[in-house]
């Protein structure tokens, strides 16, 4: 097959000098090279040589931990650029959005990119969360991954919170002004969490302060070491859960049996399963291409996603935040409204109970639910139990959420949103 | 997997990469297209049409596409009007049609220090016309219709006497004639029944203020406050005034011309700093200082300002003290005197007035005749009220009370008023006190007033 000319130009690069310092092994020619491709790059190694053909079935993971770990780089390219502009006070925050949207070149679509890919991030990794849970991908060796999962849920939503405080518009400061007042009714700690947060009694200068340093260092930061932990530890646990997988044989080498008397080499030590190790080679393919590609090609539908959203859709502005003119009714960051629609009946159960137990549950899952049978298929017949509960659970907040977003209107009471009367504000 | 899997896999990589190079070429160039860039354009082919030299069309070619604004920082405004409107400086576009219109200039605003959006509103960052223009959701200044203009004037400036916002003088003639403050606080004069209006230009439009005028039920439902009755002019007026409100606070130099020198603005300050204990106005006052009848025609203007500032420096020996005015009060001061010989002036000052002529004063001040009617004759409607449903006329309090019995009432108000039918709801208007408010000296010429109300020829009654 001839090359083509592209091709050809890269192939020379690769035999220059320069080139073969910075890529080891060129385009790979020979199954050798596509392994030795994977392992001798620093992007690619955290991935193994060979997957299992179940693995790259877009059926079984949807690519949903892919896609949110897509979105988080989105919003990191465009967080940075935002950040060139964004001054954290409240005399100027607000007028930089201004500013974005109206001679900042690209300003607006970067910020609509970012609101955007915030919002599906919170989506994405809630749907992969279900892809796991229905697939029972947590269990036994990955245990411990989905507690990690949990954390990044937290931290997902934890980023989109402090971020939705920067524009400094009144949706902004009411809906944090709300975020956090559930927060204040966790018994003894709620009140001091609250001022913890604000860096006072109520959102103002301490608090956009406190919530940008949160947004663009410390949780970017912490979220980004999990991720890094969180792959690594697909990669350890065996690649993705799937049906025939030996998983018992999956475990750690007790050191202590082994001789003292003796060096051992890493292989000796690594953990039991290489990509080798009791399965059948038929069902193994080289990552390189056909694992690399597809990612690829998912980031390309990623980026596709948010720029068309971007392009099209501004993310909300709305008045300058005025700390004596709240709306009617205010309103969390949408992904919350569950728990104010709990709130709204009870502050104590909706604020604390209900979302303290769902976390607990959470993370102790793996740990409680140990039978291994039905792993890495969708919605298998042993699983009926658990997967009926997580079900309703969901349901149920998927239900209170629309709620909270679409059927309430002036002090919280009932409104369909298709009956809602012309002016709900004051008129002008 | 065979090869012809990944071969389907390129075919993915050409769409989708094709897919995102159109979708970043596509949000560049909708970024690029922006309004205001076409009408620089227009502005610069007009000033390529118009050179007559060469050097002059090449000067005009060279004008640089860009976004062009007023910086100010002491108003916390930034204005890119001028970034569509570019000749609004320039007299020889005297007559285009907008954005190219020119501006005539105001010598006392020059657009580098106080930029477009103060006076006009609308929202100054935007560079898109309706975003600039403000009649957007999540704007709540969208610009000024020009019939209402001077409204602004009043955001810096005193309305009282601006003799160059002569509308704004008369909105507030319309207002404090019309009996608001009876029931509204503005500048905190006023009673306690409605609203205060310290900030209500700053939140409600120029239509929203006329339908609530005429039927403020329309607007605001379960609204206490009577329908009124306003010529076409005075509804415009008093809009235009109510629009002046803002509750903004001129910053630093913008601050530094509350009021604009005007004879109101001197007889306040003739009747203020006591000038009458000295000298005489039309026969009454004292006699240490000459008579200040015809003092217009003895002085020339400049003489009289430099009086002011610095009696000995024109008058040597004089026993008038230096009372430390301003240039603007000297100004005022002036025009004054020179009005005083113009036009009977001398009669609206207090302090030569009668008790009951200074009482109709106080009566207007406060807002009575909002409730009680011009000159006390009622007829304002008060749902449910046993007094017919009105609020009760004052012009034969003469007959059911002393003067005291009054002033008490005054002070004390009534917060209960008797219903006619005690199923329906309170009715909605009531008498506030007055105490602390109304001045104790100001009290006694309003009863003196209000006694003075009773019909001429009416034989005292019980």
């Amino acid at each position: 097959m001839k090359a083509p000319p592209l091709k050809k130009i890269w192939q020379w690069f690769e035999r220059t000098r320069v080139g073969r310092s910075i890529f080891r092994v060129g385009l790979p020619q020979s199954n050798l090279e596509r392994a030795q491709a994977m392992v001798s790059s620093f992007l690619l190694h955290i991935q193994p040589a060979k997957v299992n053909r179940h693995s790259l079935r877009a059926s079984y993971s949807f690519g949903l931990g892919l896609i949110s770990l897509y979105l988080f780089l989105i919003l990191i390219v465009t967080g940075v650029l935002l950040m060139f502009y964004y001054v954290p006070s409240t005399e100027q925050a607000y007028n930089n959005m201004k500013d974005l949207q109206f001679v900042v070149s690209v300003g607006l679509v970067m910020r609509n990119m970012h609101r955007w890919a915030a919002h599906l991030m919170v989506i994405f990794v809630l749907l992969h969360m279900c892809r796991v849970f229905y697939t029972g991908a947590y269990k036994r060796p990955r245990e411990f991954n989905w507690v990690l999962g949990v954390g990044l849920f937290l931290l997902t939503l934890s980023l989109s919170f402090t971020g939705y405080l920067l524009p400094w518009d009144q949706l902004a400061f009411w809906a944090i002004t709300v975020g956090t007042n559930i927060a204040a009714y966790a018994p003894y700690i709620g009140p001091k969490l609250k001022y913890l947060m604000l860096g006072g009694n109520v959102v103002g200068q301490e608090a956009l302060i406190r919530f940008y340093a949160l947004h663009v260092i410390v949780l970017p930061a912490v979220a980004g070491f999990m991720i890094a932990v969180h792959l690594w530890r697909v990669r350890k646990d065996g690649g993705l859960s799937r049906p025939d997988e030996p998983g018992d044989t999956i475990q750690q080498i007790e050191l202590g049996k082994l001789p003292t008397n003796k060096t051992y080499g890493l292989m000796e030590l690594a953990r039991g399963m290489t990509p080798q190790v009791g399965r059948n080679p038929a069902d193994e393919v080289f990552a390189w291409p056909h694992l690399v590609f597809r990612e690829l090609l998912l980031f390309l539908l990623v980026v596709a996603m948010v720029l068309f959203l971007g392009i099209f859709w501004n993310a909300p502005l709305e008045q300058l935040a005025n700390p004596v003119h709240p709306p009617n009714p205010a309103k969390a960051p949408w992904y919350f409204l569950g728990l104010q629609e709990l709130v709204s009946y009870s502050a104590f159960w909706g604020g604390v109970v209900v979302p303290g137990v769902l976390v607990m549950a959470l993370l102790v899952l793996p740990y409680m639910d140990r039978d291994r049978k039905g792993v890495g298929r969708w919605f298998p017949r042993e699983r009926v139990v658990a997967n009926t509960i997580f079900t309703v659970c969901l349901v149920i907040a998927i239900v209170l959420t629309t709620i909270g977003s679409l059927f309430r209107g002036p002090n919280w009471s009932w409104q369909e949103p298709w009956k809602r009367p012309p002016t709900v504000t004051e008129g002008r | 997997m065979t090869d012809g899997s990944v071969r389907k896999l390129y075919v993915w990589f050409t769409v989708l990469g094709l897919l995102v190079g159109s979708l970043v070429v596509l949000g560049y160039f909708r970024d690029e297209n922006r309004d205001w860039k076409d009408y620089q354009h227009k502005f610069i082919q007009e000033e390529i049409r118009r050179a007559s030299t060469a050097q002059q069309r090449a000067l005009a070619e060279r004008i640089p596409l860009q976004i062009r604004q007023i910086l100010l920082p002491d108003l916390n405004r930034v204005d890119r009007c001028t970034t569509c409107h570019l000749a609004v400086d320039d007299p020889s576009y005297g007559g285009y049609p907008n954005p190219l219109a020119y501006h005539p200039l105001h010598e006392q605003h020059p657009f580098e220090r106080f930029g477009c959006t103060v006076c006009h509103r609308g929202q100054g960052r935007a560079t898109t016309s309706v975003d600039a223009h403000g009649n957007v959701p999540h704007w709540d200044e969208p610009m000024l219709p020009v019939r209402y203009i001077q409204a602004s004037c009043g955001k810096c400036h005193e309305a009282a006497d601006n003799p160059a916002a002569p509308e704004l003088v008369r909105g507030q003639q319309v207002f404090e004639n019309s009996g608001c403050r009876g029931c509204h606080k503005l500048s905190g004069i006023g009673g306690v029944i409605g609203p205060e209006l310290d900030k209500v230009g700053a939140h409600r439009s120029p239509d929203w203020l006329t339908k609530h005028f005429l039927a403020p039920a329309s607007v605001t439902p379960g609204s206490a406050m009577p329908p009124q009755k306003f010529a076409e002019q005075d509804l415009e007026s008093i809009t235009l005034f109510m629009l002046s409100q803002t509750g903004e606070t001129a910053p630093g130099y913008y601050a530094s011309m509350r009021v604009i020198p005007s004879v109101g603005q001197g007889q306040r300050l003739f009747q203020q700093k006591g000038c009458i204990g000295c000298h005489s106005v039309a026969g009454k006052g004292g006699t240490v200082g000459p008579a200040l009848d015809d003092v217009g025609l003895r002085r020339s203007t400049e003489w009289m300002v430099q009086h002011f500032r610095e009696p000995q420096a024109v008058s040597p020996g004089t026993v008038m003290p230096q009372f430390s005015f301003t240039e603007g009060e000297a100004r005022a001061l002036t025009d004054f005197l020179v009005h005083l010989r113009e036009q009977n002036v001398a009669s609206n000052l207090p302090s030569l007035m009668s008790p009951v002529e200074r009482g109709r004063e106080v009566y207007r001040k406060y807002g009575c005749a909002g409730c009680h009617g011009a000159d006390g004759k009622g007829g304002v409607p008060n749902p449910n009220a046993k007094t017919a449903e009105l609020v009760p006329d004052l012009i034969r309090v003469a007959e059911g009370y002393t003067n005291d019995e009054l002033r008490d009432r005054i002070l004390k108000g009534q917060r209960e008023i008797t219903a006619l039918d005690p199923k329906r709801p309170l009715p909605p208007l009531y008498m506030p006190g007055w105490g602390g408010v109304i001045r104790d000296a100001e009290i006694d010429d309003l009863v003196a007033y209000l006694i003075s109300l009773k019909p001429a020829g009416e034989e005292p009654g019980f």
